[in-house]
Parts: structure tokens; sequence; C-alpha cells
């Protein structure tokens, strides 16, 4: 694998360097894409690795990011304890699909997760003195641990809990519970035959991609300063999938190369919302009709066909 | 709760489930045939209502108008359904869920970007104002919507009974194989199937339109049609019907009762519950399969 | 006692009887056969047998201890194991993956150390691809270590799925018509290697197999199912001159004797 740490280098140079010559919005723009990476890494895990779908994980980021946002806003707790709180919070309330996903599966969950986004939805909007209701949450200036998060820091605050995640999802998908999301995924018999109990395992993968939604959920919450409900919509749950499906299915580096370049895609469009859910419509429509395995197991294909070796995606 | 409360409730709750129930047939037609859950359906009835608002403008009698609305919308169904649904028809359910939502956001995201968030209304002959029957206050409206729900479950019923299409589709959702050895084309069912899934749910936008106006969103209440159709469980004709009443019966009283959050939770707490219990739906259970 | 024991098991789909109280012993370290025309209730029993379809009545038990109610990784992770007659092999990774997936609950970490990486679940990780690559080396697959298996010839697929079976350490495995798609040299190869595999690893064989002449070469004792029931029971001998078996036989002309 040296060469591909060489391209990690190669790319990962200009995320390092960038508060130094970057402007504010491309810093808040990289930002961005590394929260969408995060989430996406979580999501991976669950559809493209243990085969179960979800629509709600927009929803899952939203009580991740209105969690963060109230503990710090209304309770006044510092950042650094508000951010795994959130993370706990969602767990939690992620995992509780596991129990559906026990005896469902397919249309059946998907339906599960669309009815736990609406009743989201409706929560954040029916109790406005909470979260704000429909006009959003406006969020005080953050602190960790009594220092200020400013600009540069939380840049590469957000930088390394990326990597950090980045490095926690390719553990997990190499390690034996990504053996068994696989499992699972293909063959529910398979997973019984070799002792790999299929409701726990499900049960793993929602809790795992929650966390990750909690924590992206909780890094909005200090990048971007204001909670915007309409943000985690189906729109936003669909978004989050095509990045998994262009990217590769069921590889943490799919969950990356997606993320970064579906995020950027609008940017060069430079228009409204509407015109980027057409392209993210239409991209994401393309990519289950046309390819399948996405950009990077695509490439994990061609590679493998080369030299007739190992079709494992990184 | 008196009586005549009671009433005008189960007047509204039957007016806002027949939308629930004639948008539930449209969902389950294409899954019988074809076995694809239409996410994007919704996103039939708003351009089925904004259809209606095109020709509208173009001074067109209502009368030329609801056809035109319903063939034009049956033309969609049909390129959706070679366009789309065609290409990945074998694919795992994964790529078939995603596929129809992708769809229902373009389509959407399009309509956004040509009509901006207004509301536009259509005007209908036979919208007015409320008129008294006995104790109760009727919307016309409202009883065109029952009206043309009993009208259209009978059609269907008729069509599927009696025409050679409707046969040919009961055949093919029963069993496909078997049904291409008799001599059935299974693309021309399913490419029907999908033409009057759209042309049902296009007459449901017509039906709302006048109501609570033309905007991007209407298709948000595919949400409430997919709680009836899993009420009453998936791919039933009965079940959608029953479902869809029930839930807008149901949802009526509970908003009145305890109040509008309790009102909008309502239909998503009864989808995961019976999601949990009972998958395959409340209808089943009585009727074999309609 | 008998390592498995089957009492008055009956299975039946929505009012038809796929097996009708069904009684039998596996004796630890015998290699036994179940055969039987089409239809006679073999997959159902081994789906009674493995957890997957739930019995109406009687009872089930491995090494003394029930089994009827339990859920099929239960069973698995008590000590049964199982192949496929159709493979059931992840067709997109390689013959190492395959059976290392069978490895899962020999060698354990938490979450927490899945996510750390480096430390215990790289020590453990390596324990496993010891182990299974010992496993490709019994079967002679090492050279196949890392090729995808939807490129590999079917009887080569098939030692995978028996290697990944081991994999899983079971008392007893259920061979699911593991001769069938393999020429003659392939199925004489197989019996040699299954026979040898029962013998050097102590486990009990349970062999469901249409292919007569290997089942009379392969098993010990033979259990005959017929609609449903067992209607005999014994060696190789007694199974070919019983006249039950034979009238069984008759009226379904798929199987080679």
């Amino acid at each position: 694998m040296r060469l591909s740490h060489v391209l990690i280098a190669i790319a990962a140079a200009p995320a390092v360097a960038l508060p130094l010559f970057g402007s504010s919005y491309q810093i808040y723009l990289a930002e961005l894409i590394l929260i969408n990476v995060v989430a996406a890494i979580g999501l991976n895990l669950l559809t493209g690795n243990c085969g179960q779908i979800s629509l709600c994980h927009a929803s899952l980021m939203a009580i991740g990011a209105y969690t963060t946002a109230l503990l710090t806003t209304r309770f006044a707790v510092t950042y650094a304890l508000a951010l795994p709180a959130g993370i706990v919070v969602t767990t939690l309330l992620g995992a509780s699909l596991g129990y559906p996903a026990r005896r469902l599966s397919g249309l059946y969950l998907a339906l599960v997760t669309l009815g736990f986004l609406e009743v989201v939805s409706i929560v954040i909007e029916e109790f406005p003195d909470l979260t704000g209701g429909v006009r959003g949450l406006k969020l005080a200036k953050l602190e960790f641990a009594g220092w200020p998060l400013n600009a540069g820091a939380l840049y590469y605050f957000v930088l390394g809990v990326t990597v950090l995640a980045i490095r926690a999802g390719w553990g997990l998908q190499h390690s034996r519970y990504g053996r068994a999301f696989d499992t699972v995924r293909q063959s529910v018999i398979v997973a019984q035959a070799l002792a790999i109990p299929p409701a726990r395992t499900k049960l793993l993968a929602f809790s795992i991609a929650a966390a990750f939604a909690g924590l992206a959920g909780g890094l909005f919450t200090a990048v971007v300063g204001f909670i915007d409900p309409t943000e985690f919509d189906i729109s936003a749950s669909l978004r989050q999938i095509t990045f998994i499906a262009v990217g590769g299915l069921g590889s943490v580096w799919g969950s990356v190369v997606g993320a970064v370049v579906l995020t950027l895609l609008p940017e060069t469009l430079r228009g409204a919302k509407e015109y980027s859910d057409v392209v993210y419509g239409v991209i994401l429509l393309g990519a289950l009709v046309l390819a399948p395995k996405g950009i990077v197991g695509s490439l994990a294909l061609l590679l493998g066909r080369f030299h007739g070796g190992k079709a494992r995606l990184p | 709760m008196t009586g005549r409360i009671a009433l005008q409730l189960a007047l509204s709750g039957l007016s806002v489930g027949s939308i629930y129930a004639i948008v539930a047939l449209s969902l389950a037609i294409p899954f019988k045939a074809s076995r694809v859950l239409n996410f994007a359906q919704g996103e039939l009835v708003t351009l089925g209502a904004y259809i209606a608002l095109v020709l509208t403008s173009y001074g067109l009698p209502y009368a030329v108008i609801v056809p035109a609305t319903l063939l034009i919308a049956a033309a969609f169904g049909l390129l959706i359904e070679r366009l789309v649904i065609r290409p990945i028809v074998d694919a795992p359910e994964f790529t078939l869920v995603i596929a129809t939502f992708a769809l229902g956001l373009i389509i959407r995201a399009l309509i956004r970007i040509h009509w901006q968030d207004n509301v536009y209304f259509l005007p209908a002959p036979y919208a007015g104002a409320a008129f008294a029957i006995g104790p109760l206050r009727v919307n016309p409206s409202y009883l065109v919507i029952i009206g043309t729900t009993a009208v259209l479950v009978a059609l269907l019923v008729l069509f599927f009974a009696r025409t050679k299409l409707g046969k040919a589709m009961r055949a093919v959702s029963f069993n496909p194989i078997a049904a291409r050895l008799m001599g059935i084309r299974v693309s021309t069912v399913f490419g029907s199937a999908w033409a009057l899934s759209a042309a049902i749910g296009a007459l449901a936008g017509l039906l709302l339109a006048p109501v609570i106006g033309i905007n991007p969103e209407l298709g948000h209440l595919i949400s409430k049609a997919l709680v009836a159709a899993v009420i009453g469980g998936f791919g039933s004709l009965g079940g959608a019907l029953f479902g869809g009443l029930l839930l807008g019966v149901l949802e009526t009283y509970a908003g009145a009762m305890f109040g509008a959050a309790f009102k909008e939770i309502i239909p998503f707490a009864i989808l995961i519950a019976i999601l949990l219990v009972r998958p395959q739906g409340l209808w089943g259970a009585t009727h074999a399969r309609v | 006692m008998s390592l498995l024991a089957l009492d008055n098991v009956s299975v039946s789909f929505g009012g038809v009887a796929a097996v009708r109280a069904a009684t039998m012993r596996v004796e630890a370290g015998e290699i036994r056969g179940l055969i039987g025309p089409n239809g006679a209730g073999k997959t159902s029993l081994i789906n009674a047998i493995t957890g997957i379809v739930r019995p109406d009545s009687g009872s089930i038990a491995f090494a003394e201890q029930p089994i009827t109610a339990l859920p099929p990784d239960l069973i698995s992770a008590r000590g049964i194991g199982r192949t496929f007659q159709h493979v059931e092999l992840f067709r997109d990774e390689t013959v190492l993956d395959n059976v290392l997936t069978g490895l899962y609950s020999h060698h354990v970490y938490g979450v927490a150390a899945a996510i750390v990486g480096f430390g215990r679940a790289r020590q453990v990780e390596a324990d496993a691809r010891r182990e299974a690559a010992a496993l490709l080396e019994a079967f002679e697959l090492a050279p196949l270590a890392g090729a995808p298996v939807r490129d590999l010839p079917f009887g080569i697929q098939k030692r995978v799925d028996l290697a990944r079976a081991l994999a899983v350490r079971p008392r007893m495995l259920l061979l699911d018509e593991p001769i069938s798609g393999m020429s003659e040299a392939e199925a004489d190869a197989a019996v040699a290697t299954i026979r040898a595999l029962a013998r050097e690893r102590d486990i009990t064989l349970l062999v469901v197999e249409h292919n007569m002449r290997v089942m009379m070469r392969l098993a010990a004792r033979i259990t005959v199912m017929h609609q449903g029931g067992i209607i005999a029971e014994g060696t190789p001998g007694e199974i070919r001159g019983n006249r039950l078996v034979v009238d069984a036989y008759l009226g379904d002309k798929d199987d080679h004797a």
C-alpha cells in the first residue's frame, strides 16, 4: 500500500496548509467537506458494508448538531464536553433503529427510517422553545475547555477529528466487524452458519453510523454557527447517499472521495439549492444505473483486472 | 365531543383520507406489477397540479384541463418507466429505492427552479363556500374528493376485473413468468401500470390544488400515503383504500382531541408501530387479495 | 450419549408436512449419510437442525444440550457447521477473506480495539490469518489465497466452502450435497478429503448427497428419508438390500445408484 500512502500525503498537503494561504470562505468550505466525509464514512459502513438502507442519516446528524448546540448555547457547557455528549445521544437514538432492523429489510426498513426522519423533523418544529423551530437555532461563540475556538484552531480541530474518523472507519472496515457487516449484507443465512449474529451486527452498524453522524453534527455546530432544520431533510439524506454511491459503497476511501467531489461540485456550479438538488439527483441516478460500484469500486475493479489481485476495496 | 362535531370531523377526515387513498392506490399499482415502490409518486401528484396550472394559463376550460392533465401525466409515467425504471428493474433493492427518491428530488427541484415557492391557485368550478346539509357545514370540495375517490375505486375494480389490460396486470403481479408464457407482453403491462399510476397521482393533484394551493411541497403527502399503504398492506388495492380512509379519520380526530403536534406525529407513530408488529398490514387479514 | 439427538421432530410449511416425527441419533465420530428421493424432507431436516426453521414439535439436542428453539447463529456457535449445496461464497472477495470470515467467533476483540487498529486487534487478526492460511494449506488452496472466488471453478469453490465451514471449528459438520457438480475424478478426491478431515480433526459428519456411489463409499451408516419420514437406517450394505428403500427410489428416477 505504499503508493497509496504517497497519494494520501500529496492529497493531504494542501489540506494541512490551507489556513496559511486560503481565504476564510475556502477554509469554511473545507470544513464542510470534512464534516461530510465524517458523515459519509458512518453511512457507508451501515449501507455499503452492512447493506442496511437508511434514509434518516441526516436526521441523526441533526440530533448531534442540536444536542451539541443546546448544551453549549442554553446550558453553557464547554464544547469539549458538548461534542461527545452529542455523539452519545445520537448513538443511543440511532441504535434504536437496530431493533426494527432485526426483522425488516430493504424497503420496509427504508420506510422505518423514513418515519424516523419525519418524527425528528416534527419534533424539531414543534418544540421551538428548545430547538428554535423552523426559524433555526443561532449559536453562542464556542470555547473548547476554556480556549476560544478561532478560525485556524477550529479548522485544525475539524481536520484532526476527520483524520481520526477516517482511521477509525478504516480500522472497523478491515476488522472482524467489517467482515461481519459484509457477510450480513450478502447473506444472513451464511452469517448464521458462521456464528455471526445478524441482529447484533445490524445493531452495531446502526450504532456506529449514528456515532459518526452525531460527530458530524457536532462539528457542524462549531463550523456553521447556525442550525437551519431544513438542512437536515430527506434531500440531505439523499445527498449523503449520493456521496457513498458515487464514491464507492463499502469503502472508506469511497466515502472520502465521494464527499469531497460532491461537496465541491455545487461550488463550481454556483447556483441555488434547487440547481444543486437537480445535479445531485442526476448524478445519483446516473451512478445507480451506470456505475453501481462507484468511483473507488470501479478503480479497484480496473486495477484488480490489471494484475489479477486482491478484490477487497481499500 | 358532540355528535355534530364528530360527524364534521369524520367528513373532513374522510376527505383527506380519500386523497391519501388515491395516492396509496397509485403506489400500489406499479408495486403490484413490477414490485417497485415509486418514492417519486408525490412529485407526480405535484406535477399533475402544475400541468393543470399551465393548461389553465392557456385559457382552456376545466372540462378539457382534467382529461388533458391525466393524459400528459400518463405520458410522463410511461417515460419514467422506460427511461429510469426499466434499466434498473433487476437491481438490488437499495438501487430501486434510492433511484426513485433521486427522481423525485430532480422533479421537485426542477419545479422549484421554474415556479419558485409561490403558491398558485387552481380555479375549479365546484370550489366554493361551504353550505349546510342538516347540522353540518360541508365544503363542496370535500364532497367532490370523496365522490371522485368512490368513482375511481369503482372504475379500478371494473378495470381489473373486466378489461384485458387489467386482467393482464393481475396476472403479471401474481406470476410474471407464467404471464409471459401465456403470451402477455410484460413490458406493455409495466408501462401501462406506471402510466395509470401517474394519471391517478395527477388526479390527486387536481383534487388537492383547489383546496390547499399548488406549491412544490405538495408531494410531501407521499409520506402519509406510504403510511396508508403500510396500514393496508403493500400492493393491496383494498388495503390502500382502507388504509387511506382510516389514516385520514384517525389523524383528524387526533388533531381535534390532542392538538396539532400530536396530529403531525400520529401517522408516523402508526407507521413504525405497524412495521414493527405487523409489516404486512392490517387489511390482509380479512381479504386474501384484491 | 449421542452427539446429535432428534426426537419426534416434525416440520411443516403452510399445512404441508415436510418432516414427520423424525427420530434419529448421530454418534460422535460417525460419518452418517442422509439420503432420500427429491422431496423426502432432507433439506427441511437439515434446516431444523441448523435452526433456520423451527420444528412444530419434537426436540433436537446437541451434545446433550437442547437446541430446538435456538437462533441459527447460536447453534453454529455451539459447534454445528454446514456447507451449502450452491456454495454461497462471497464471489467478489478473495479465497482468504472468505475463509477468514469463518473465524469470526474464534478470534475475538472488541469494537474499541477494532477502531484503534494497532495493538490487540492487529495481534488477533494476525492469529486469524495464520489459522486461515493453515486451512488453505490443508485444502491445497494456498496458491489461490488472493484470487477472487468468482473466477474459480466450481470444484475449487466447493473446497473453499468446506475450508470456511471448518474455520468455525465445528464438532459436527453438515455437508449439503458436497459432490454435486463435480466430475468423477473430483468426486473421488473430495471423498478422500472429507474422510481424512473427519478422521484428523475428529469431526462428526452428516452428509446429504444424491450420488449413491459416493454415499456408499463415504458413509459408515445411512439414514433414509421418504415423504418426510425416516424409513430406514443402517450400513450401506443393509440399505442397498432394503425393500422399502428400493421401492422409494423406484418412484423417483433422479438418483444414480
